[in-house]
């Protein structure tokens, strides 16, 4: 048995694999990236549930079928217009199945001092800060993981930003990842590297959006630096094909007095992973990884992170929240590391589960490993359903059902997508617990 | 305006646990009423299936407003009605502020009835003038409903719902425990602006003092699930004296 799933797996990496040189040739620094990511690949096993890391999903759906790769398809692309942030109209890099769109973004309200572009066209360039920079934060970030280096091998194209020293940038930056329909499976990938360099402040919306509901696979990787003194804010909002699987890492360096400040929301996509890593790099440093999670159907969501706190004085903040309906399973794994010498540690950690049905499923499990012994940890996972008392008062007041569910689950919500500073995509996150909503009430009726 | 008839009503979940037993009760419009009655005899449980709870089953009986049973109906759509309850026990609702939740209802209602909507500001406007009426800061429309209210805060907030949504015929639970002297004073004033010709008011509550402010066309005196008397303002008085026993006492004489 076990041979015959480990011949599968294998084939599944092997056809990629041959395909993988086809990418390279236009910049040499990417092909010896590629050439290195590919030998890492062959040399790590893929995950399985046997692994305690992944022992509550299962990848079958991700390893019985073979991927076209997404660079080779011949798409067309429809209007995209109704997916742009009005804030970040000339700040939004767009790529469609995981290739840079010119056509599709704009950059021109991005101060000129500010190093932005497409990572295939700064490769092609030579530029030499892309050099410094890529894969420096994700390879230095952890332990060994396939996907980072399946990402790696297949390194294409994505976002580099370049913020210098003292600046900041008012526009937030809308990086688009679209997937379009198509007939063939097909395996995408993006990177994009986000260094912000000492006392500068940028704000990113990295969002993924599937056009239709075909299968695909999605595998981008993250990287920010937050030097010294510095403001990141990352809002993530994945809104993959229901049929899609989104396997995603972030690694993230936090430097001396920095504040990394992240906000995952995750929507779509039938099996998702979310793998933030934020790594304290110097003493006195603050950061959050918020994440909201909203699944029905039969999806799957899994988020697995890490918060390493390796010098003194860090605030950490993570609250993860998750709404649960139909068949839908959650997962969460939050790792807290306090490394030896890091005292005055003062770090927060909270998962909370709204669960709506009786067929939802939840896994949660804080871990921390604590070797200092100045520190503050509270952490604490929770199950819960609407509360009937709550909807009762609501509907005595004259809101029916599904107005009443809306707002408690957006009130649910709320706290974890309330800081986020844009507002057109705190418009959006409302619209898509409407939506959540008014589905969970349909099938309800229909049962 | 609202008759219940005859009303047995049981635990959903246990129905070997009866809570009323027969409860007989008329209300007019423009009555002011009082529910009386020991800890634990069926007042809240009374109000509570009147606004529709769905822990409460109804075995016998009836309820009827303007004529027809609402036993049917979910709790929204007897708001729509005009039917209000005041709880005894507020429920903290974290997120949801009173103003989206009042402009929500409001509009809602508005709309079952055939009434205008309010736009926001208008709305605001509304809530605004509610507010002054029971003394109320005006944060508490930005705040999340009832959540980290003082106990006696959480009374007022329902007569400020109350007054916001203007119902013609509301149920207000105990509304005036747990408030202190100048509070009940303002809280009893709203009652009294609200309370109309076209409306009707059911005061449940322990003491005679709010009865002082607003005056009771009748009162009730419930034990163990059953009206066991009804009379006028005196025998709130009588009540406040001498205490339940001589009905219960009489009732077993009986
Ligand atoms: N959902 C329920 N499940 C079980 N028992 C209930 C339920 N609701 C009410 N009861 C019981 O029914 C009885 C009447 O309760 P109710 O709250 O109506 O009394 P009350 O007259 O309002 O009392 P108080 O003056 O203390 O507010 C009590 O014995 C109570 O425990
Ligand atoms: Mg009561």
């Amino acid at each position: 048995m076990g041979k015959v799933k480990k011949q599968k797996e294998r084939t599944f990496l092997q056809d990629l694999l041959n395909f993988q040189g086809s990418l390279n040739g236009k910049s040499k620094f990417l092909d010896e990236v590629r050439l290195k990511g590919a030998e890492e690949v062959r040399n790590i096993p893929f995950p399985t549930k046997k692994l305690e890391d992944w022992k509550f999903i299962s990848l079958r759906d991700l390893y019985k079928d073979s991927y076209e790769l997404a660079s080779d398809l011949d798409v067309e692309v429809p209007d995209l217009s109704e997916h742009y942030l009005p804030e970040s109209k000339g700040a939004r890099l767009t790529f469609v199945n995981g290739s840079f769109s010119a056509e599709h973004s704009s950059t021109e309200d991005i101060p000129e001092e500010v190093l932005i572009g497409n990572i295939a066209k700064l490769a092609e360039e030579d530029n030499d800060l892309l050099k410094e920079h890529l894969n420096k934060y994700v390879e230095n970030n952890f332990e060994e993981d396939v996907f980072s280096s399946f990402n790696k091998a297949f390194l294409k194209d994505g976002v580099f930003v370049y913020v210098p020293e003292g600046l900041t940038v008012d526009v937030p930056l809308h990086m688009l990842f679209v997937q379009t329909v198509a007939d063939e499976k097909y395996f995408t990938t993006s990177r994009s590297v986000i260094v912000a360099d000492k006392e500068s402040e940028v704000t990113i919306v990295e969002d993924h959006i599937g056009l239709g509901d075909n299968k695909y696979f999605n595998l981008p990787v993250v990287e920010i630096n937050a030097e010294e003194e510095s403001y990141v804010k990352h809002t993530k909002i994945q809104r993959d094909s229901r049929e899609s699987i989104h396997i995603a890492r972030t690694a993230a360096f936090v430097h001396h007095h920095a504040n990394y400040e992240s906000y995952t929301i995750t929507r779509g996509a039938k099996l998702s992973r979310n793998e933030p890593r934020i790594s304290q790099r110097a003493e006195e440093v603050e950061f959050t990884v918020d994440g909201l999670v909203l699944i029905d159907g039969d999806q799957v969501s899994d988020t697995h992170s890490v918060m390493d706190h390796r010098f003194s004085h860090c605030e950490s903040h993570q609250l993860h929240k998750c709404v649960i309906t139909g068949k839908a399973h959650s997962v969460f794994n939050g790792k807290i590391f306090v490394r030896k010498d890091a005292q005055k540690i003062d770090s927060f950690q909270e998962n909370r589960n709204l669960l709506l049905s009786r067929k939802g499923l939840v896994n949660t499990k804080p871990q921390l490993e604590i070797f200092a012994d100045d520190v503050v940890c509270t952490h604490g996972a929770t199950v819960g359903q609407l509360e009937e008392d709550e909807l009762f008062y609501l509907m005595s007041r004259g809101l029916n059902e599904q107005q009443a569910r809306e707002m408690l689950i957006y009130a649910f919500a709320l706290e974890t997508i309330e800081n986020i500073s844009v507002d057109s995509v705190q418009d959006l996150l409302v619209d898509e617990v409407h939506r959540f909503t008014e589905n969970q009430l349909d099938s309800k009726l229909t049962v | 305006m609202l008759e219940i008839k005859d009303l047995h009503v049981c635990v959903e979940e246990d129905p070997s646990e009866k809570i009323l037993k027969g409860v007989n009760l008329t209300i007019n419009e423009g009555e002011i009423h009082a529910i009386m009655g020991p800890n634990g005899s069926g007042k809240s449980t009374l109000s509570k299936v009147v606004a529709g709870h769905e822990a409460y089953e109804v075995t016998q009986g009836n309820i009827l407003y303007n004529g027809e049973s609402i036993l049917e109906l979910e709790a929204d759509e007897r708001a729509h009605l005009g039917i209000f309850l005041a709880f005894q026990y507020p429920v903290e609702v974290p997120g949801v502020t009173n103003k989206n939740l009042l402009r929500q209802a409001y509009n809602t209602i508005a709309e079952e009835q055939g009434r205008e909507e309010l736009d926001p500001l208008q709305f605001e406007d509304h809530a605004r003038e509610q507010l002054k009426l029971i003394d109320m800061k005006e944060e508490f429309l930005e705040r999340s409903v009832n959540a980290g209210f003082s106990g006696g805060e959480k009374k007022r907030n329902e007569i400020f719902q109350m007054a916001v949504l203007q119902p013609k015929l509301a149920f207000l639970d105990e509304t005036d425990s747990g408030l202190d002297i100048d509070a009940l004073k303002i809280v009893a004033n709203g009652i009294n602006e609200l309370s109309g010709e076209d409306n009707a008011v059911v005061l449940v509550t322990h003491y005679q003092r709010i009865l002082d402010y607003v005056q009771p066309d009748h009162v009730h005196v419930m034990i163990d699930g059953k009206i066991a008397k009804s009379g006028d303002k005196d025998l709130a008085i009588k009540l406040e004296e001498e205490g339940y026993d001589w009905l219960s006492e009489g009732a077993s004489v009986l």
